[in-house]
């Protein structure tokens, strides 16, 4: 089988009001790879993934799925959003933001059925989530609203993930859960992208990774750029070793 | 009851749902503020409609009317985005100047426009009846019956079609970005439903009425309800509630009937904020009460847990040392006496088996963090709450 990308981001600069907030980016996910995405606050993490999934314009540049622009590839890629970017006190429940994925597949005015509800509920057991399905979505723990979030990925059952800080505010119980499930889509072949704070982890839980600080730093396997030299020129302090343990 | 009243209040209940609809919306995408905004800015559009049909009835001046509150909305939207201003100002800044061009093109022309700035801000639904339609010789019905029918009509079938597209940009509007629903055509959608719905209706009702009815039973349904149908669903309900029981409050005072309606939905919307059962006031407010009596409960049981010598448990040594006001131990040794936490023998506090299991779950999930695991523990072990 011929080696493909899964994304190809060329030249691309996105700004807010003007105000370049990722600058001149260029970048290659090979397909398969489970990649961190790491850089201190502001340094436009967020807004590279929004740019790949067409949710914010870019000022110049261009992105590729699969050799092809987003807008033709809508069902190959899933979203975990940061899980502040909602309204958690919306009357819903949290079955219904899972079969929220599914709309994708059913494109405009077809509704769910029988078939995106089984799927929905297969989602929620996968996540552990089962036993909530029917709680108000303000009623659970932030732990379980960022499964919630997952499962609903995991509905869409896309080839690309795109998840931004999945574990933001998850207790270390959930957080292996978590990567339990994304180690398994990768071994199923797909590709995962992950938003990453936590420095530590990365070598444990990723094998790809890129620097991202308004231009891209560097990107590549985690055992060949993850080091002092990369990270300081992310962050600008002098990061000593992450890498022993 | 006469056929007029009838039809007063059959007008009133459809403007109440056709306005329930994008109200409930709305308020869940926190743009109240829009609507009144909406309301007010419509007039230039109305009177230009005039000048170019020279007819009142034209449906010119609610194409116009709607137009120029979708014009609104996205001027509002401009100035927000060069970030100087909060969306709030922003609207604040572009309804007066809205309605300001409406009344000096007004006044440029008072000679022969007859248009009644109070007609079209206050309304008069008294007078619905008397503006007919009429097919040869045949009565149709009032007009206004027919414009906001027609509304409703469009308004639900929207509804019904787009019900999955409005729930996920409104709840999740990046997500409905990536998945294809561009959540610009949809909120403009909305924002036009809103406009169209406001020009229809102010004829009948004036357009403070119209603003009162989108949002106050969305606000009120918001707090009674934690599904999206069923929140519509009451929405509607109190709207038409309002509109029926305002018309005979008005009826009954010779009082004016959009005052009244108005009346009732600030009236339903205040009970509703004290007494409804989960959101409201009371309710919210006996939920910190009791939280704060089971957490003492909780501490009072830890020390307990922790001394097993006698004079650290005598009642008298308690009192003293966990340093509660009276009533606060009183409550906390009765609630656990109640749910066989404890019990006192000569003065001596101890801990029942139960009371032991529950305290020492308890810890474990204290220490491990996990808040959530307590309450759903305390409702495994409790018989009575706080
Ligand atoms: N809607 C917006 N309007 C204006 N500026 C924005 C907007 N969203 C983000 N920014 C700015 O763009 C920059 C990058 O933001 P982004 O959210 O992509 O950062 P991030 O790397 O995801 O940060 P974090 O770790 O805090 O999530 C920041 O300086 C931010 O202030
Ligand atoms: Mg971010």
């Amino acid at each position: 089988m011929q080696e493909q990308n899964a994304i190809k981001v060329d030249d691309l600069t996105v700004a807010y009001n003007y105000k370049p907030v990722l600058w001149d980016i260029d970048l290659v996910i090979p397909e398969g790879v489970l990649m961190a995405i790491v850089g201190p606050n502001g340094a436009g993490k967020s807004t590279l993934i929004k740019s790949i999934l067409g949710i914010i314009k870019p000022l110049a540049g261009s992105v590729k799925v699969f050799g092809k622009p987003y807008q033709k590839q809508r069902d190959k890629v899933a979203y975990v959003p940061q899980k502040g970017s909602v309204d958690w006190d919306f009357p819903t429940t949290a079955l219904d933001v899972v079969m929220m994925g599914t709309y994708g597949s059913l494109g405009w005015i077809k509704r769910p059925g029988k078939k995106e509800k089984k799927a929905s509920l297969e989602a929620l057991e996968k996540v552990g989530m089962l036993p909530f399905q029917n709680r108000q979505i303000s009623q659970l723990s932030g732990g379980q609203q960022q499964r919630i979030f997952l499962a609903r990925a995991l509905v869409q059952n896309a080839s690309i993930y795109l998840m931004d800080e999945p574990f933001q505010g998850v207790d270390a119980t959930t957080e292996k859960a978590i990567i339990q499930i994304l180690k398994e889509l990768r071994k199923a072949g797909k590709t995962v992208i992950v938003v990453h704070h936590d420095l530590q982890t990365v070598p444990e839980y990723f094998d790809w990774v890129t620097f991202l600080n308004v231009k891209k730093i560097a990107t590549g396997p985690v055992k060949d750029i993850f080091n002092d030299d990369n990270l300081t020129k992310t962050y600008g302090i002098n990061y000593k070793v992450s890498m022993q343990k | 009851m006469t056929s007029a009243q009838f039809e007063i209040q059959l007008i009133a209940s459809l403007v109440a749902i056709a306005c329930a609809i994008p109200g409930t919306f709305l308020v869940l995408r926190k743009m109240a503020m829009i609507s009144d905004a909406i309301s007010h800015s419509i007039l230039p559009g109305i009177v230009v409609g005039f000048f170019i049909s020279h007819n009142i009835n034209s449906p010119l001046l609610i194409v116009l009317a709607a137009l120029t509150g979708v014009i609104t909305v996205v001027l509002v939207e401009f100035i927000q985005k060069t970030g100087l201003v909060k969306e709030d100002t922003a609207i604040g800044l572009v309804f007066p100047a809205m309605f300001s061009i409406g009344v000096l093109l007004i006044a440029q022309n008072a000679n022969d426009v007859h248009l009644d700035i109070d007609a079209v801000l206050l309304g008069e639904i008294a007078f619905a009846p008397f503006d007919r339609i009429y097919w040869e010789d045949y009565d149709l019905g009032p007009k206004s019956l027919w414009v906001i029918g027609t509304i409703l009509l469009i308004t639900i079938a929207l509804l019904i079609t787009f019900f999955k597209e409005l729930k996920v940009s409104t709840f999740d509007a990046q997500l409905s970005a990536a998945l294809g629903f561009s959540p610009a055509i949809i909120h403009y959608g909305l924002m036009s439903v809103a406009s169209v719905t406001t020009v229809g209706a102010f004829d009948a009702v004036g357009a403070i009425l119209v603003v009162a009815l989108m949002i106050a039973p969305a606000a009120t349904a918001y707090l009674l309800t934690e599904d999206l149908k069923k929140m519509l669903g009451i929405s509607i309900v109190s709207g038409v509630f309002s509109a029926i029981v305002g018309y005979w409050v008005a009826n009954f005072l010779d009082a004016s009937i959009a005052g009244s309606i108005t009346t009732v939905l600030g009236v339903l919307f205040f009970i509703t904020y004290l007494f409804a059962p989960k959101k409201g006031i009371i309710a919210v407010l006996h939920r910190q009460r009791q939280q704060k009596v089971e957490v003492s409960l909780l501490t009072f049981l830890l020390h307990l847990h922790n001394h097993t010598e006698e004079n650290e448990r005598h009642l008298d040594h308690l009192q003293d040392e966990i340093n509660w006001q009276r009533g606060t131990s009183k409550r906390v040794v009765d609630l656990a006496l109640k749910n066989n936490m404890i019990t006192i023998n000569n003065q001596i506090v101890s801990l029942t088996d139960k009371g032991k299991l529950f305290t020492e779950e308890a810890i474990s999930y204290i220490i491990s963090n996990k808040k959530s695991e307590i309450e759903e523990m305390k409702s495994r072990f409790f018989l009575f709450r706080g």
